[in-house]
Parts: C-alpha cells; sequence; structure tokens
C-alpha cells in the first residue's frame, strides 16, 4: 500500500480528492469501465465529427444499399463498416447518433429525476408535518408500481391525448418527463432522510439563529451535504434509465423511429431478423449492452468506494 | 387497526387517482360521439346520441357514473377491436398469467439452487463466473435477451417458434397452452426471457441470505455440535434462508406482469401486454382507460395483501405503521 496515499492519517478535505482516484487507479473494473463510458459520452458528443456519414441526411442513405451486410462496399464505393439498414444507412453512423439521442434522454430524465427529487426531499425533510406526510406518501404509493410500467402509461397517456403531430414534436420531451417521474422517489427518500439528520446540526442552528434565510440554508448549507449520495444513485440509475428509454423505443412508445435511438434502431431490425440480416438489430443492441454494463459498473464502484461501511 | 386503516386509504386513494385519469381519457380525449356515429349523422342525431350518453350531465355525475360501471366491468367498446373492452381483457389474461406463473418458475426453481450452491462454493471458479453472469443480466435490456434467443433457436437452429401461442385448449373460457405439444414449444423462448432478470436477482439474494444465514451463532452452534456438514447446510441453513427469498419472490410478481408487456411485444405473444401496446399506438381510449383501471386495481390488491401479511407476521411492522400514521 502507497503510504503517501491513504497512511498518513489525514482526512481529505473534499471526499473527491485523493482517497478516491487512489481507489479508483487500483479499481481495474473501475477503471476499465469508466474509460468505455467516457469514450461513449465522448463518441455521442462528438457524433457529428466522428460519424463517417450524417444519420438524419437522407441524402447520404441510398436504398440500393439497404441491409447490406458488415464490411460491404456500397454502389458509390462506400465501405459500410457495420453494414446498412433497411433505408440504406450506414449503421456505424445511426449507431453513434443513437447514442446521442440514449444518452441524451437518459442524463436529462436522470437530471430531471434528481432535481425534483432532491426538492421535493429537501422540503419534506425540512419542515415535516403535513408537507413532509404527503410528499412520502404519494413516494410510498409510487414505490409500490414498478418505474417501466409508469414511464410506459405517462407516455402512453400523453400520446393517446395529444394529436399526432403534436406527439411527434414533443416525444423526446414527454419521454424524458415520463422516464424523470418514475426515478425521483429514491431521491426524494434518500435526501429526506439525510436532512432530517442535519436539520438538527450545529451549522443549521447557527445559521438560524443568525438570521439567514430558510431557503438559502436550504440551498447553500444543507443541500451540499446530501449531494454525495444523490450523485451515486444517479450514476446507478443513469445505466437504468437508458435501459428505460431504449425499452420504450423499442416497444414503439418512446422515440420516433424516424429519429435514431440505440432502441429504436433495434425495433427497425427486429422486423428483418427473419431474413437473416441479423447485424441491423446486434450492433445498436451490443453498442446498448456495452454502454449500460459499464454504466452501471461504474456506478456500483462509486457508491461502494464512497461507502465507508464497505472500504473498513 | 390505524396501520390498516391508513393502508385502506391508500388504496383508495390510488383507485381513485387511477379512475380519475382514465375518466378525464374516456371523456375528454377525442369526441365519444363522432366515435360512435358515422360521418353521416346529422346535428341532430348527434345532439339526441350526446343526451342519451348523458354527456351534457354535470362532469361529477359523469364520472358517478363511470366509475359504477366501471365497478361492473363495463368499459364501453373497445375502437380498434369493435368488442367489448372487459371481454377482450379476460380472453388476454389467461395468456399472460401462463406466462408470468411459468417464467417466475423457471426463475425461482433455477435462482435458489444457485444461490444456494455458489454461496457455499464462494471459492470455486464456477461460483465466480456464475456471478459475474449475473451482473450481466442485470445490464441486459429484457427485449434484446428476446431478440438473441429468436435469432439463434427461431431463425438459426429452427428449434423453437418465435411468436404466437401455438395450439391453446379451451377449458370453460380459460385458455391454456400447457396441454398442447406447440403450445409448450412456444412457451419455452417468452418465459426464459422474461425469467433471466428474475433469476439474477433472486440468485444473488439467495446467495447474499444464505452467506449471512451460515455466520449466525446457531449454524456455528451447529457446527460445534458435529451435525453432519449436509445437515447443517440444507436442514438448517436452506430453511432459514427461504423465508426471506420467497417473500421477495411474491413481492416480484408485479414486476414480472410489467415485464411481460416487453416480452409479449418481442414473441407477439397474445396477452395484455400486447394489448395494450396495441392500444397506446392506435389510440384505442376506451381500452387504454380499462387497463389504467385494472392496472391500479391489480397493484393495490397485492400490496394491501402484502402490507397486512406483513403486518401480521410481523408486530414491529404495526408499530411502525402506527407511530407514522399518528405522527
Amino acid at each position: 500500500m502507497s503510504t503517501t496515499d491513504r497512511s498518513n492519517g489525514m482526512i481529505p478535505s473534499r471526499w473527491w480528492d485523493s482517497d478516491i482516484l487512489y481507489r479508483f487507479r487500483r479499481s481495474p473494473v473501475a477503471v476499465v469501465s469508466g474509460i468505455v463510458t467516457i469514450a461513449l459520452i465522448a463518441a455521442a458528443i462528438g457524433a457529428d465529427v466522428i460519424a463517417p456519414f450524417d444519420a438524419f441526411d437522407p441524402a447520404t442513405a441510398n436504398v440500393i444499399d439497404a441491409r447490406l451486410p458488415p464490411g460491404s462496399e456500397g454502389i458509390y464505393g462506400d465501405i459500410y463498416l457495420l453494414g446498412t439498414d433497411p433505408q440504406g444507412r450506414d449503421m456505424l453512423s445511426a449507431m453513434i447518433y443513437g447514442l446521442q439521442t440514449s444518452l441524451v434522454v437518459g442524463l436529462s430524465s436522470i437530471a430531471l429525476a434528481a432535481f425534483v427529487g432532491v426538492l421535493l426531499g429537501l422540503l419534506a425533510g425540512y419542515f415535516g408535518g403535513m408537507l413532509d406526510a404527503l410528499i412520502m406518501r404519494i413516494a410510498d404509493v409510487q414505490l409500490s408500481f414498478p418505474a417501466i410500467l409508469i414511464a410506459l402509461l405517462i407516455d402512453g397517456v400523453t400520446r393517446t391525448a395529444l394529436s399526432r403531430e403534436t406527439h411527434e414534436r414533443l416525444a423526446v420531451p414527454i419521454l424524458i418527463a415520463a422516464i424523470a417521474a418514475s426515478f425521483w422517489v429514491q431521491y426524494a427518500r434518500t435526501v429526506r432522510s439525510l436532512v432530517l439528520t442535519e436539520r438538527g446540526r450545529e451549522y443549521v442552528l447557527a445559521a438560524k439563529v443568525t438570521g439567514v434565510s430558510t431557503t438559502r440554508i436550504l440551498a447553500s448549507h444543507i443541500l451540499p451535504n446530501v449531494l454525495g449520495p444523490v450523485l451515486v444513485i444517479a450514476t446507478i440509475n443513469l445505466a437504468l434509465a437508458i435501459l428505460t428509454e431504449a425499452t420504450l423505443s423499442f416497444l414503439g412508445v418512446g422515440i420516433p423511429s424516424t429519429q435514431p435511438s440505440l432502441g429504436s434502431l433495434v425495433r427497425i431490425g427486429n422486423e428483418f431478423i427473419f431474413s437473416g440480416d441479423w447485424w441491423i438489430s446486434a450492433c445498436p443492441g451490443a453498442l446498448l449492452v456495452i454502454l449500460s454494463l459499464s454504466v452501471n459498473l461504474f456506478g456500483d464502484w462509486l457508491r461502494d468506494a464512497l461507502n465507508p461501511k464497505l472500504n473498513a | 387497526m390505524g396501520f390498516l386503516i391508513s393502508r385502506l386509504g391508500q388504496t383508495i386513494l390510488v383507485l381513485f387517482v387511477a379512475a380519475f385519469v382514465s375518466f378525464a381519457l374516456f371523456r375528454y380525449v377525442g369526441d365519444p360521439v363522432n366515435n360512435m356515429v358515422g360521418q353521416a349523422a346529422s346535428l341532430a342525431d348527434r345532439e339526441a346520441m350526446r343526451q342519451a350518453l348523458g354527456l351534457d350531465d354535470p362532469t361529477l355525475l359523469q364520472f358517478g357514473r363511470f366509475v359504477g360501471q366501471a365497478v361492473q366491468g363495463d368499459f364501453g367498446i373497445s375502437y380498434r377491436f369493435g368488442q367489448p373492452v372487459a371481454q377482450l381483457l379476460a380472453e388476454r389474461f389467461p395468456a399472460t398469467l401462463e406466462l408470468s406463473i411459468v417464467a417466475m418458475i423457471i426463475a425461482t426453481g433455477l435462482g435458489i439452487p444457485l444461490g444456494v450452491w455458489t454461496a457455499l462454493h464462494r471459492g470455486s471458479w464456477i461460483a465466480q463466473a456464475l456471478l459475474t453472469l449475473s451482473l450481466i443480466g442485470v445490464a441486459l435490456p429484457t427485449f434484446l435477451i428476446g431478440i438473441v434467443l429468436i435469432l439463434v433457436f427461431s431463425v438459426w437452429l429452427g428449434w423453437l417458434p418465435s411468436f404466437g401461442r401455438g395450439e391453446v385448449v379451451s377449458i370453460g373460457g380459460w385458455t391454456t397452452g400447457l396441454l398442447t405439444w406447440t403450445g409448450i414449444k412456444a412457451l419455452i423462448l417468452p418465459s426464459i426471457t422474461l425469467g433471466v432478470f428474475q433469476l439474477t436477482l433472486i440468485m444473488r439474494l439467495a446467495r447474499a441470505e444464505m452467506l449471512e444465514i451460515m455466520r449466525s451463532d446457531f449454524i456455528r452452534f451447529a457446527k460445534a455440535r458435529g451435525l453432519r456438514r449436509r445437515t447443517i447446510e440444507y436442514g438448517h441453513a436452506l430453511r432459514n434462508t427461504l423465508v426471506p427469498v420467497v417473500t421477495i419472490v411474491g413481492l416480484q410478481f408485479g414486476n414480472v406482469f410489467a415485464f411481460s408487456i416487453i416480452v409479449e411485444t418481442v414473441f407477439q405473444w397474445p396477452g395484455l401486454g400486447l394489448l395494450i401496446i396495441q392500444a397506446i399506438q392506435f389510440a384505442d381510449v376506451p381500452l387504454l382507460a380499462a387497463y389504467l383501471v385494472l392496472i391500479a386495481f391489480c397493484f393495490a390488491v397485492i400490496n394491501l395483501a402484502v402490507d397486512v401479511l406483513y403486518a401480521w407476521i410481523d408486530p414491529r411492522v404495526r408499530a411502525a405503521g402506527m407511530g407514522r400514521s399518528a405522527a
């Protein structure tokens, strides 16, 4: 064990200081899953640069090149590394853009869920009483329903209630809201229980006595102290949110199939597996598994690394 | 008693909210009259229809009527199938229940023994491999498992059918695929797909429980008494492991029900899940409204039953519940 990093008995001033980096370097699973996650996020951000073809530009798709197996050459001499889809779109490019959609939907829905959950958790924990009872009752009830079912029903009801054009236009925000609505409970519960212990601490009392406003106490005194666990839940939930998006899009009730997401790409490919064109669904499927597995493993590692009970 | 009343209140609230959303969908999405009469109907006819359906009554009265009809199982006619919704749901229900039960039998039948085995052979490489596999199992989305199974066993090997229920036998209105060879063959891939996630969950849970029990004092004393290892492991430890595991299995049934929607879509399994996905895609409002109420009812009843059972088994839950409702 390295003496400079750990055994000097000093408590790091911030949790992301040397200790966590040390643990990171020591865990091969964390390093590999972390690198893969970052690489995939980078690929999604740089989709316009990295993708060999523009998945949104109909001009690059050529119907004559439809459903070519991986490594084929198109009629204009283009090489399709992972084959083409039924519209003659390059699979690799579609997947990179699909990755972008999946990550955007996953990250935004987790951000929204965390925001709502943390806010409600802070309010419930700090004020208690009727507000607390109401919020926690709703959370209890919601927790008794599977998350995917809630997301599916919210999406289904809005889809039915809105006209087709309106829904097509709002599909992505609605999907984000539906997934967020099915994930906020965990944040609210965790933050509430943390706030219950924090609100009796001296620093909160001191702030109260010196006349700091309640909003300020919540936002700049208590909030920073409950963010650690929130971050861990968010990382673990990200994999789940990505899978939920993919599942809903696969079922045909998420992202419309005109827009590539990993789930909708698998959906398109699913119609062609009987004619032996396995790559159309297998390639985006494999990418989805790699993404969710690496995010999952990284989240698990982060949870263990930040949990002092397991470190002993 | 206080605990029971608060739980019952919660259940009724859930049902009320579900009924309200369902009513709002039913009443305000699209025009119910337009959906029932043809294009040629005159304005006077429409008005008469409107009167006859009671659509001009106060909203509260209409909601009351909707709930009254729902209690009697009357949810109107499906837009897409032209059949009474209640009849459609009843026809599709056996397929979903059969799929869910077989999936759970596979998951528990394999999950518990594998979990116990990996706990007892902690150091072996097979146990390590199984644990790693179960980790990957969590990251695998259900629909992909289904697609891969179809690709391998239906498309490439041609052993098993990839869609439908096969031949079904009707026994007093209940259709079952378990009595015909094609029915059983059709059930294999969907039930494995639905069971995989539960299998990994049950396996890891059984392993964790078993490890916990093996560390407890009564096992140590049993060892000190010189009992045979097999007796300790399979007699004493296993029996105590099963209690929490079986509870979780019961609680997971709701999840299996939800995930059957995905499996039914992949395998075109003619159950409730496929029906509801099609209802969403075709904006079949009466069907969706009825499904909402049905799902809320099922989950509310299951959760109420589980809570009551817990309170009955464990007095501490009762006390905690009362403390919360008093606060």
